[in-house]
């Protein structure tokens, strides 16, 4: 117990100092500005496939979870009120922030993993070349850039599956629902408050994928391990993030 | 049933696609012949793996290996997640509830309902998506780039019997295991927050009245089809490795992002299906 406390600690802390450096270096604009161009097309436009198809399943599954409580209470209008806010506020930033650090916050822990293990980011000090700001800060930003757009995406996408979805096993007409989305109980809050929460996410994950992809050792099964690290710490820290966030906004 | 949606090619063009090269109708066949493809291997892997768990040789050691592997070590992990999700989903919930109704008395019932159904399982297999498929496609993964698998198959053994079996079985096993103690952890959580933050009496909401047989069968049979989906997927991608360490990371990626599809696409699935055989 102790131990692992210990180690969540000071991973924790070396992930603030590297943090603190990214920040020094986006302040200071030394970024290699093709760098961010590059790193926003693969991790944003490629994911395109998976952030729709999740996005499409999760406001389908929403509806049919809600479905016999609907049924029930005979509430139909509300259909759209209460898939609307679980959309916007919890379920969309959630689980595009879980695809992405599956897809993009991986494959940067794979990609950083791989460059240390055959000594390009040695060969990059060697030339002069800081690796910080060459390589870990414009991968931070995009995934940070790439998890707030992918989110807003996302939202109007999971709406979408999710009127339809009620449409064909609910009997609930499109119309209907989107008249249950704007009849006044959502407010730009609830969209912000889950947007403020994809930002937070990809700073997390962002950090959580650089950090771990710096720290290996030990050749292509190193590798393995530290996305298997990546992936772990950064979804046990999107849902704790996700419980600080709830309760203060 | 393990045939899961497969769009994400991880091949990696970093140059934007070159305007007038192939159309949208080729770019969309190929995808679709891909997913077919994928969906053909997975289904095979499926049926060798399911034969070995028969036929293939008896080593109770190294279940017990993967079942600590898999499970033991996912609880700390699964604890912290299903704990926070019970924490937020009550919160949330109480909040949007008082917006329109001011009894909260059936918050507690609605949320178990919802728990047993849905969450427990999907939210905790999504999390051992992460956890157990990137383990074991990283596990493979480093096994095939060193040529131990090749090793394997020339000493005649097969890799699915002695690599894919025993974590096909543990995962399964230790799946159901894992969503029924994350229930567990989330049904305690909210009602400690509904208590704290609502003031609702546990007694009050410890309402069992909603749930029934037909969401603890659809709860379980959730579990049983993500414990055999995730470790399929996920061998699938380790097995298919290539290229060195940048390979492995390649796998382990596709394995995380193929199983949560698979597992959303399974949950959409039985979902609907658990909805028309039991409506209301």
């Amino acid at each position: 117990m102790g131990a692992r406390a210990l180690e969540i600690a000071g991973t924790v802390g070396s992930m603030g100092m590297l943090l603190g450096r990214i920040l020094g270096r986006t302040l200071r604009l030394s970024l290699d500005r093709e760098e961010v161009m590059k790193n926003l097309y693969r991790m944003g436009v490629l994911s395109m496939p998976i952030v729709i198809v999740t996005a499409m399943f999760t406001g389908g599954i929403m509806v049919i979870q809600a479905a016999p409580l609907v049924t029930r209470l005979q509430a139909y209008g509300l259909l759209g009120w209460g898939a609307g806010f679980g959309i916007l506020r919890e379920i969309a930033p959630l689980l595009t922030a879980l695809m992405i650090n599956g897809r993009v916050g991986a494959n940067n822990t794979a990609e950083l993993g791989t460059m240390v293990v055959t000594e390009q980011v040695d060969g990059l000090r060697v030339l002069a070349i800081d690796p910080i700001g060459f390589l870990i800060a414009p991968r931070f930003i995009s995934i940070v850039i790439t998890l707030l757009l992918v989110t807003i995406f996302a939202d109007v996408l999971a709406l979408v599956g999710a009127a339809y979805v009620g449409d064909l096993m609910l009997g609930v007409s499109p119309r209907t629902f989107y008249n249950g989305l704007t009849s006044g109980l959502l407010g730009t809050g609830d969209i912000m408050s889950g947007l403020v929460k994809s930002v937070l996410y990809g700073i997390v994950i962002g950090l959580s994928s650089c950090h771990f992809g710096l720290a290996v050792s030990g050749g292509a099964p190193g590798v393995g391990k530290a996305v298997n690290a990546t992936v772990v710490a950064s979804a046990a820290g999107v849902f704790v993030l996700d419980y600080l966030v709830s309760f203060t906004l | 049933m393990t045939a899961a949606p497969h769009p994400a090619s991880e091949e990696e063009p970093v140059e934007p696609p070159q305007a007038g090269g192939m159309g949208l109708a080729a770019t969309l066949g190929e995808e679709a012949l891909g997913l077919l493809n994928t969906g053909r291997e997975l289904y095979g892997l499926f049926v060798r793996t399911i034969y070995f768990c028969f036929r293939g040789r008896r080593e109770p050691g190294a279940m017990a290996f993967y079942m600590h592997e898999v499970g033991n070590k996912s609880v700390f992990f699964l604890s912290v997640v299903m704990g926070f999700i019970g924490m937020i989903m009550v919160y949330q919930g109480g909040v949007q509830n008082l917006r329109i109704l001011p009894d909260l008395s059936l918050i507690g019932a609605t949320y178990l309902e919802l728990l047993i159904r849905d969450l427990a399982a999907s939210i905790g297999a999504l999390m051992l998506a992460t956890r157990v498929g990137a383990g074991i496609a990283a596990e493979i993964g480093s096994m095939v780039v060193t040529e131990q698998v090749d090793a394997l198959r020339m000493s005649a053994a097969d890799p699915v019997d002695y690599l894919v079996k025993p974590r096909f079985i543990a995962s399964l096993v230790m799946t159901i295991c894992l969503c029924i103690w994350g229930a567990a952890v989330s049904t305690v959580t909210g009602t400690l927050t509904a208590y704290v933050y609502f003031d609702l009496n546990p007694h009050t909401f410890l309402n069992l009245t909603l749930v029934d047989a037909a969401d603890v069968g659809t709860g379980l049979t959730k579990c049983l089809a993500y414990g055999a989906a995730i470790p399929i997927v996920s061998a699938h991608a380790g097995l298919s490795t290539h290229g060195g360490s940048e390979g492995v990371g390649r796998a382990t990626t596709r394995a995380v992002v193929n199983s949560s599809l698979a597992v959303l696409f399974l949950n959409l699935v039985i979902s609907a299906v658990s909805y028309i055989l039991f409506p209301g």
